[in-house]
C-alpha cells in the first residue's frame, strides 16, 4: 500500500513541475478567463440553425435578437422582390408575415413562430395584470389505470391519482425533455475527460522517455505502479464530481454512487491508450475516437429518460432521474454501473499483464500488438481456464460495444438497421469467442483438432454463461426492449444456443488455423452464417 | 529547396496512411455524423409534437367533458387528436379505465377569474410525456383564445410553416462538423509531428537535410492540410451522394481549406513556443475554444459562413472567405518568426 502512495506522491509531484514556472500558468488562467467571458456572452445567442434565415422587416416590428436570422430593413416593395428572388426567406410588414412556398422559406416560417411566441408572451406579461396575461391553469394528474376509483365521501366516484397534482401554465411550461437535466449530467463528465487525457499523457511521456523501464525494474509490481500513477487523477476526478453536485444542488453521496463507476470506466478506457500507442499521432487518434464513443455511450441512452427502459444502459440516466427526485432501484443501479466496473477490473488485469518492457517498447502493426496483448493475458494460465475466463469476462465489453453499434445503426433507412445491427453483433461475438484460441495457436500453445474443439466449446460455454448472467440483470429492467432480447439470443433452451455458439467458434478457428484462411475472412463466413441463424431465430423459428 | 520540402510531406502523409490512423479519424467523423443524426432522429420522434402526431397521431384518443363545440375540444380535434366528448367526469373516467381513451380533459372551470382545466394522465412515463407533447400546442392556441375574450391580443399567432430541426441540424451542425472537424485533427497532428521531432531529438537530423525550420514546419503543415482536405472532398461527395443540396462547394471546399491552415498554423507556433506534446496539445485545445466563441462574438464565426455558404445565401460569397484567408496569412507570418525557437 506504502509503495502506491509514494508512486501517487511522485506523480503530483511530476505534474507540479510540468505546470509550474514559465508562462504556462498566466496563459491558461488567462485563456480560461477568455473562454469564461465569452461563454458569458454567448449563453443565450448560439442555437441550432445559427445565421441561416434572412428576414427583409418594415415598419413597426418586434426586434428580433436571434442568432438564426440575419435581419435587413428593406421598404415594402423592395421587400417583395427580394422575398420572391429568394435573396431573403421572410419578409415582415407590421403584424404581416409573407414567405414563399419552398422549404427554406417555410422553414424560416416555424423558426419565427418560435421566437414570435415567446417574445409575445414576454410583452403580454409585462403589459398586463397577471391573470389577464396568463388565464389558464391547467392541473395534471397521473391516474393508475389497473387502480379504479373509489367512492369518496360524497358518494360520488373520485379519481386515484397517483402523485399530487401539478399546475402549470401552457404558455410558460415547456413539456418535460431531458435536455437540460442530461445536459447538467454532461457536466460530470467532461472534467472526468479531460482529467483522463492528462493521466494518459503522463503514462505516455514516462513511456518515451524510459522512465518506466527503470520504475519496473524497481521493488514495485505493475499493479502498484497502474494505482499509484491512477490514484491522485482518481482523486482529482472524484474532487470535481463532489464539486459539481455541490454546485448544481445534487445529492452528493448519490453523484459519487452514480459517477464512481464512470469513472473507473473512462480510467479503464485510458489506460489502454498508452499501452497500445507507438507513436503521439497515434495516440492523438485514438483519445479523440475514445472520448467521441464513451459520450456517445453515455449521452445517448440518457436522452431518451422515461421514454424507454433502455435509457439504464446509461449512467447518466440516473442522474437526469437525481435531478428530478425521482427513485430508482437496486437493478436500475446495478445495470450500467456494473459493466462498468467489470470493465475496469478487466482492463487493471491487463494492463498488470502488458505492462512490461518488452511489449510497451516493440513497434508493431497495430492488429500485432492487440494479438500480443491476449496472449500475453492469456500465458499465465491452463489455455482451458483463460479461454472459458476470457469468453466470460469480455462479456461487458461486448455488450457495450453492441450498444454503441446500435447507436450507429439508427442512422440508416428503418429497414436496414435491425440487419446491420445483427450482423455487427454477429461479428463482435465471433471476435470475442475466436481470437484467443486463434492466438494460442499461432503461439504453438493449441495445435490438434482434439484441443481446439475442445476450447471452442469452452469459449462457447463461457460466452453464454456470462451472456446470461448479464440478462439477468438487465431482462427486468429493460422489460420492454426487444432489440436486446435480439442481441443477446434470449432463447428459451440453452442448449441450442450453446450448440449454435460451440458450431460457430469451432468453424472460424478451424478455417484459421488448420486450413490457413486469413482471420478477417474466416470471420466473414462466421458471421455470415452466425447472421443468418439469428434471423431464423427472431422469425420464430426456434 | 523544393525537393526536401516535399519529401518531408511525402514522409508525413506516408506514416499516417501506414499507421492506418486515418482510418480511425475517419471513423470518428462518421460515428459523431451518425450519432448526432440518430440522436436527432430519436429526439424527434419522442420529443417532437410533428412527429409524433405525423407517426401515431390517430392512435392517441383523449376523452374530453364538455360539448364537442367548445373552442378546448375542437382545438384539440384541429389538432389531430382522436376526441371522443363525455357529459360528466364519471363517463369519461370508466371510458379511461376500460382503455377506451388514453387521457381525460375535464371542462373548463372558472375560478376567481382564472380558468382551470384538469389533464389526466396514465400513470406511465412515456405515454404521458407523448401525450404532454401534442397537448401543448392546443393548450396554448386555448390560452390565446382566452386572452383575446380577456381583450390583450397577441401577435403573430398565425404563423405556421414547415418543422425546421432537420433543416437546421443539417446545415449549422453537421456540414460545418464534417468540414472542421479535420481541420482540428490537422492541428492536432501538426503538434504530434513537431513535438515528436524534437522529443526524440531527430529534428536537427533532419536540418541537416537542405531545409530551414520554417521549410520543415511548412512541409509539416502542408501535409496535415492536404490530408483535411481530402476528407472534406469526400464528405461533400457523400452529402451530396445522400440527397443533401450544397451550394457553391468550391468556396465551401477554400473555406476548409484555409482553416485547417489557421488551426495548424496556429497549433505549430504553440508547439514552438512550448515544445512538448502535453502542453501544447492542452493551449492548443483551449486557444482553439477561445478562438471559435470569440469569432461567434464578433459575428464572424467560419460556422456561420460555411452553412450560409451551404444553403446558397445570397450575401455570402468568396469575399467571406478572404477575410479568413487574411487572417491565415498574418498568422503563417507570425510562425515563419517563431519557428526559430525550436532550435534552441
Amino acid at each position: 500500500m506504502n509503495q502506491i502512495f509514494v508512486i501517487a506522491w511522485r506523480e503530483i509531484t511530476r505534474l507540479r513541475k510540468r505546470f509550474g514556472g514559465g508562462a504556462s500558468p498566466v496563459a491558461v488562467i488567462l485563456l480560461l478567463g477568455v473562454l469564461g467571458v465569452s461563454a458569458y456572452f454567448l449563453r443565450d445567442t448560439v442555437s441550432l440553425g445559427s445565421g441561416l434565415y434572412r428576414v427583409g422587416i418594415s415598419g413597426e416590428v418586434p426586434e428580433i435578437s436571434d442568432s438564426r436570422f440575419a435581419v435587413l430593413e428593406v421598404d415594402p416593395q423592395e421587400g417583395q422582390s427580394l422575398l420572391a428572388d429568394g435573396s431573403i426567406d421572410l419578409l415582415i410588414v407590421g403584424v404581416d408575415v409573407f414567405s414563399r412556398e419552398d422549404d427554406k422559406s417555410q422553414f424560416a416560417e416555424r423558426a419565427l413562430k418560435q421566437y414570435m411566441e415567446k417574445e409575445e408572451l414576454v410583452r403580454v406579461g409585462n403589459s398586463f395584470a397577471e391573470g389577464d396575461a396568463f388565464p389558464l391553469r391547467v392541473g395534471v394528474n397521473y391516474l393508475n389505470a389497473a387502480q379504479p376509483p373509489v367512492t369518496d365521501d360524497a358518494g360520488e366516484l373520485a379519481p386515484q391519482t397517483v402523485k399530487p397534482e401539478e399546475v402549470i401554465i401552457p404558455s410558460l411550461t415547456p413539456p418535460p425533455a431531458p435536455f437540460t437535466q442530461v445536459l447538467v449530467a454532461l457536466l460530470y463528465i467532461m472534467p472526468i475527460t479531460f482529467i483522463s487525457i492528462f493521466f494518459t499523457s503522463s503514462f505516455m511521456d514516462e513511456k518515451a522517455n524510459r522512465r518506466l523501464t527503470i520504475l519496473l525494474s524497481a521493488p514495485v509490481t505493475p499493479f502498484q505502479i497502474i494505482l499509484g500513477k491512477m490514484l491522485p487523477y482518481a482523486v482529482f476526478a472524484l474532487s470535481t464530481t463532489i464539486l459539481i453536485a455541490y454546485l448544481t444542488n445534487g445529492n452528493i453521496p448519490m453523484a459519487l454512487m452514480i459517477f464512481a463507476p464512470t469513472t473507473m470506466f473512462i480510467f479503464a478506457i485510458y489506460l489502454m491508450v498508452p499501452l497500445f500507442y507507438r507513436s503521439f499521432k497515434d495516440t492523438t487518434f485514438i483519445a479523440m475516437l475514445v472520448t467521441t464513443m464513451t459520450t456517445a455511450y453515455l449521452v445517448f441512452p440518457a436522452m431518451f429518460t422515461n421514454s424507454s427502459d433502455l435509457a439504464y444502459i446509461s449512467p447518466l440516466t440516473l442522474a437526469v432521474k437525481m435531478y428530478r427526485a425521482e427513485p430508482f432501484g437496486w437493478r436500475e443501479y446495478l445495470l450500467p454501473s456494473l459493466p462498468m466496473t467489470a470493465i475496469f477490473g478487466f482492463a487493471m488485469f491487463a494492463g498488470t499483464r502488458l505492462l512490461n518492457e518488452e511489449f510497451l517498447m516493440g513497434y508493431k502493426p497495430i492488429t500485432r500488438k492487440i494479438g500480443d496483448a491476449i496472449y500475453l493475458m492469456m500465458a499465465h494460465s491452463k489455455p482451458w481456464f483463460a479461454v472459458t475466463l476470457w469468453s466470460l469476462l469480455v462479456i461487458p465489453a461486448v455488450y457495450m460495444a453492441q450498444v454503441v453499434m446500435l447507436a450507429f445503426a439508427t442512422n440508416l433507412p428503418v429497414g436496414l438497421i435491425l440487419g446491420a445491427t445483427l450482423i455487427a453483433s454477429a461479428l463482435i461475438e465471433e471476435v470475442v469467442k475466436t481470437v484467443g484460441i486463434v492466438v494460442l495457436a499461432e503461439h504453438g500453445v493449441v495445435k490438434s483438432v482434439k484441443e481446439i474443439l475442445w476450447l471452442s466449446f469452452l469459449s462457447a460455454l463461457g460466452f453464454l454463461v456470462g451472456e446470461k448472467l448479464l440478462l439477468l440483470v438487465s431482462v427486468s429492467v429493460v422489460s420492454e426492449a426487444n432489440v436486446s432480447g435480439a442481441l443477446f439470443g434470449a432463447g428459451v433452451f440453452l442448449l441450442i444456443p450453446l450448440a449454435a455458439h460451440f458450431f460457430f467458434t469451432a468453424f472460424v478457428t478451424l478455417l484459421r488455423v488448420k486450413l490457413r484462411f486469413p482471420y478477417w475472412l474466416a470471420l466473414g463466413i462466421g458471421t455470415v452464417i452466425h447472421f443468418f441463424y439469428n434471423v431464423y431465430v427472431l422469425r420464430g423459428g426456434m | 529547396m523544393i525537393y526536401p520540402f516535399i519529401a518531408v510531406v511525402k514522409k508525413e502523409i506516408g506514416s499516417v496512411l501506414r499507421d492506418r490512423t486515418i482510418v480511425i479519424s475517419i471513423l470518428i467523423q462518421l460515428f459523431i455524423a451518425s450519432f448526432s443524426s440518430g440522436l436527432l432522429l430519436g429526439m424527434l420522434s419522442l420529443y417532437d409534437a410533428d412527429t409524433i402526431m405525423r407517426f401515431s397521431g390517430e392512435g392517441i384518443r383523449v376523452g374530453v367533458v364538455g360539448k364537442a363545440d367548445d373552442p378546448l375540444a375542437s382545438l384539440l380535434t384541429e389538432r389531430g387528436l382522436n376526441i371522443q366528448t363525455f357529459p360528466t367526469l364519471i363517463e369519461a373516467q370508466s371510458a379511461f379505465y376500460s382503455g377506451e381513451v388514453l387521457a381525460l380533459v375535464d371542462a373548463p372551470q372558472n375560478a376567481d377569474g382564472l380558468i382551470e382545466v384538469k389533464l389526466y394522465l396514465p400513470d406511465s412515463d412515456t405515454i404521458s410525456s407523448l401525450i404532454r407533447m401534442v397537448i401543448q400546442e392546443p393548450l396554448k392556441q386555448y390560452e390565446n383564445y382566452l386572452r383575446a375574450e380577456r381583450g390583450i391580443e397577441v401577435r403573430y399567432t398565425d404563423l405556421n410553416g414547415k418543422p425546421a430541426t432537420s433543416f437546421e441540424f443539417v446545415y449549422s451542425v453537421l456540414i460545418p462538423m464534417l468540414m472542421f472537424f479535420p481541420a482540428f485533427v490537422a492541428g492536432s497532428m501538426s503538434i504530434d509531428m513537431i513535438t515528436e521531432e524534437v522529443e526524440n531529438k531527430t529534428l536537427q537530423t533532419l536540418l541537416s537535410a537542405p531545409l530551414t525550420v520554417s521549410g520543415m514546419i511548412g512541409a509539416k503543415i502542408t501535409s496535415a492540410v492536404t490530408l483535411a482536405i481530402v476528407q472534406c472532398a469526400v464528405w461533400l461527395t457523400l452529402l451530396q451522394m445522400n440527397g443533401i443540396d450544397i451550394q457553391n462547394k468550391a468556396w465551401i471546399l477554400l473555406l476548409a481549406l484555409v482553416v485547417a491552415g489557421i488551426t495548424s498554423t496556429s497549433a505549430s507556433i504553440t508547439a514552438a513556443f512550448l515544445q512538448d506534446r502535453e502542453r501544447s496539445q492542452f493551449i492548443f485545445s483551449l486557444l482553439l475554444l477561445a478562438g471559435v466563441s470569440i469569432g461567434t462574438m464578433l459575428n464572424l464565426s467560419p460556422i456561420t459562413t460555411i452553412s450560409r455558404l451551404a444553403v446558397g445565401d445570397a450575401y455570402t460569397s468568396g469575399w467571406h472567405v478572404m477575410v479568413f484567408a487574411a487572417f491565415f496569412s498574418v498568422l503563417y507570418f507570425l510562425l515563419l518568426r517563431t519557428a526559430r525557437r525550436l532550435m534552441h
